[in-house]
């Protein structure tokens, strides 16, 4: 009866112990890891309404003047954000107006119109932009972009602040959420059914009706998530806008060739103390950016739920 | 039928201009970090310190010689008979006018002082080419010690011709080269090694018990959306996260304020999703029949698990391993908040330092903009990640194996 030996048994309940204790290290691994996104939110969002309670160490700020406020002024401890957060969405906004459009063609393009070796290239050339860091563009931008918009202004004899401007941050935006929405598009076309075309150019249409007609609307789910993602980049990059928006102090800026302030670049400013009023109310405004992130997807959403059937 | 064709041909050309943006963009950036950049690029710049140090020389009275000079010496420099050195006009990073040594003979008297800078007192004064010479004291004719140098508005030429005429040489005061980027480099590395430390253990514990254990139900779909989630915070985001949430852990080891450690955490946070994403994917296909005949063997699961799956999955965590590496070296807003953005020639994990990237955010944001030596930091940067994009790509390929 080799099965039931003592040594037999130890050895099963050996193993049997160690598959308990692997799957337990597993489960912890990914209850740590889903456990982050909350941890993020509750803790910035307690540190960030800190200033606007009663107890507040440095003196309680009034919440509706933080929210209404057109002035943030460090040097005088003025915080006022929604100026900022007009801006966020300006140049957010337009950013993917420029950046959409052109990002869907090239996306048809590589996937449908273009030739084998042609495709792979444009291809190659948007996976090259999606892998170039952020200050990389930064310094691009700070070179060229506000020494094009500079000279833009020359000619129509406006003031610039050397280039710094509105115009030439939602041009570095464009640039940069470009391969974003381009290589969601991508997999939204390649995953649009081969009967649907077929079926459209059986009935006569032509190649290029098919794809603007009947694949681009298949693919828009896909589209609009790639929309959503690139959108979510723009209001979150920080340091290549830092590097061209010149940060005013009061606005909103309506001026493409104004400078202009968004939240993150806000952030960024002028950071030197790690405690105080004006170091706390930087993760206030960590909340509005998450906030603005989160109401312009579920706006995007709405979006594209009514434009669903016009095809 | 025509007009329809015409219209075609409209989007056609549309389609096709707008793709062709796309390369312009890329042309157009990578032309301007040669232009500016290439210069910059040399050896030398990965070894260098980025801060210039000051060092003060005293010679024993060293008397003139006779010395050649060399036939290669590059235009406008001006070269000491005397002393066997080479001077020529420069100007700093900051536009401000300053002497290189442009040439020094293996005998010149130049480096036989000794240093009196506080901290180095008594220690042999080497002097190198590349070095700012700010000052260099000699006696004249009538016995009294003059200075020379930029100190006293002179430029390479009357530096020269003063020394030249001089009866001995007393001391110098120069700066070592500055402007190179060793600090960020090794930084840079610590952070690779402390951000992939906690992240890989922990992305492929999660991705194994996502394929391997977790059922089909609301936990599971929970878990899934709220790391999916992770991805579209932003990484500025991530910085305030990690001075909020992952100091008090820092200053555990007596981290005080930024530090690469604090850094490093962060980081593996930001890279979480991407390494459990792409080792899932590489799990997702090892094919169900290794683990049943593993289990059929008498193996237990965790033997089945360490033995069979991980090993079939190694090439898409090296995968995820190499995307993380991208992901650590352009990561630069949430690293400002974390390691600060003073740039450290002698970084230690639990002081304060740059990445490469925040060097580049660094020497950016101050008045005057350093673009040349910003995009030669962005070329390294840029050749490492085009470096690993394509490894990605041969590993994928060398590795997509049919079962």
């Amino acid at each position: 009866m080799r099965t039931s030996s003592p040594s037999h048994l130890k050895a099963l309940k050996r193993k049997l112990r160690e598959d308990a204790l692997y799957k337990g290290l597993f489960t912890l691994s990914a209850f740590v890891s889903s456990m982050m996104i909350i941890i993020i939110i509750i803790f910035i969002t307690l540190k960030g309404i800190r200033p606007f309670l009663p107890n507040y160490e440095f003196g309680q700020q009034n919440l509706w003047a933080f929210l209404t406020g057109m002035t943030w002024r460090q040097d005088q401890a003025v915080y006022g954000v929604a100026f900022i957060v007009i801006n966020t969405l300006i140049s957010g906004f337009s950013a993917l107006l420029i950046a959409f459009p052109i990002s869907v063609l090239t996306a048809l393009f590589i996937v449908k119109i273009a030739p084998p070796l042609l495709s792979k290239s444009i291809e190659t050339v948007v996976e090259i932009l999606a892998s170039i860091p952020s200050v990389v563009y930064g310094v691009f931008a700070a070179g060229t972009i506000v020494k094009l918009v500079q000279n833009l202004a020359m000619l129509g004899q406006i003031q610039t602040a050397g280039g710094n401007s509105l115009l030439a941050v939602i041009l570095l935006l464009a640039i940069m959420i470009f391969p974003t929405i381009t290589s969601l598009s991508m997999t939204a076309i390649k995953a649009v059914d081969k009967d649907l075309e077929l079926a459209s150019l059986a009935l006569g249409a032509t190649p290029t009706q098919t794809n603007f007609k009947v694949v681009l609307s298949s693919a828009k789910s896909g589209i609009f998530a790639g929309a959503i993602l690139g959108l979510g980049r723009a209001f979150g990059e920080a340091t290549a806008v830092g590097m061209v928006a010149g940060n005013k102090m009061f606005g909103p800026s309506f001026n493409p060739f104004d400078i202009t302030r968004t939240l993150t670049t806000t952030l960024l400013a002028g950071l030197k103390e790690t405690t105080g009023l004006d170091y706390d109310i930087r993760f206030s405004v960590g909340i509005v950016l998450m906030g603005v992130i989160l109401v312009s997807n579920l706006a995007i959403n709405a979006f594209k739920n009514r434009i669903g059937t016009i095809k | 039928m025509k007009k329809r064709n015409t219209q075609d041909n409209l989007l056609k050309a549309l389609v096709y201009a707008a793709s062709s943006l796309s390369l312009l963009v890329l042309v157009a950036l990578l032309s301007f970090m040669l232009q500016k950049g290439w210069g910059s690029l040399s050896l030398d710049l990965f070894t260098r310190p980025y801060w210039s140090e000051p060092i003060s020389i005293e010679y024993p009275s060293i008397y003139p010689g006779e010395f050649e000079s060399p036939t290669d010496l590059p235009e406008g420099a001006v070269f000491s008979e005397a002393y066997g050195f080479a001077l020529i006009d420069s100007t700093n990073p900051k536009k401000e006018a300053v002497l290189e040594l442009v040439y020094l003979d293996p005998n010149s008297p130049l480096n036989h002082g000794t240093n009196i800078q506080a901290g180095h007192e008594g220690e042999a004064a080497t002097v190198v080419v590349g070095y700012w010479v700010d000052k260099i004291g000699y006696m004249n004719t009538k016995g009294v010690v003059r200075s020379s140098g930029r100190i006293v508005g002179q430029n390479a030429q009357k530096t020269i011709q003063a020394l030249d005429q001089s009866v001995s040489l007393e001391n110098a005061y120069v700066q070592t080269k500055g402007g190179g980027i060793v600090g960020s480099l090794l930084a840079t590395l610590y952070l690779i090694f402390v951000s992939l430390l906690l992240a890989l253990p922990i992305g492929i514990s999660t991705a194994i018990y996502l394929n391997e254990y977790a059922k089909r139900n609301m936990l599971t779909s929970w878990i899934r959306s709220s790391i999916e989630l992770l991805t579209g915070v932003p990484s500025i985001v991530f910085g305030l996260m990690g001075v909020l949430v992952l100091f008090p852990i820092t200053a555990l080891f007596s981290a005080q304020g930024t530090s690469i450690l604090l850094g490093g955490l962060t980081l593996s946070v930001i890279l979480l999703p991407i390494i459990i994403r792409t080792t899932e994917e590489s799990l997702k296909v090892v094919p169900q029949s290794f683990r049943d005949a593993s289990l059929s063997l008498g193996a237990n699961q965790s033997q089945t698990l360490f033995k069979i799956v991980i090993p079939s999955a190694i090439p898409g965590i090296l995968t995820a391993t190499l995307l993380g590496i991208g992901r650590i070296i352009g990561e630069s807003a949430a690293l400002i908040y974390t390691m600060g953005t003073f740039v450290s020639d002698d970084p230690k994990l639990l002081k304060g330092a740059t990445s490469l990237a925040v060097q580049i955010w660094s020497i950016m944001s101050g008045d005057q903009p350093n673009f040349a030596l910003a995009s030669a930091i962005s070329l390294v940067i840029l050749l490492i990640v085009l470096i690993l994009n394509f490894s990605v790509k041969l590993l994928a390929k060398r590795f997509r194996k049919v079962w």
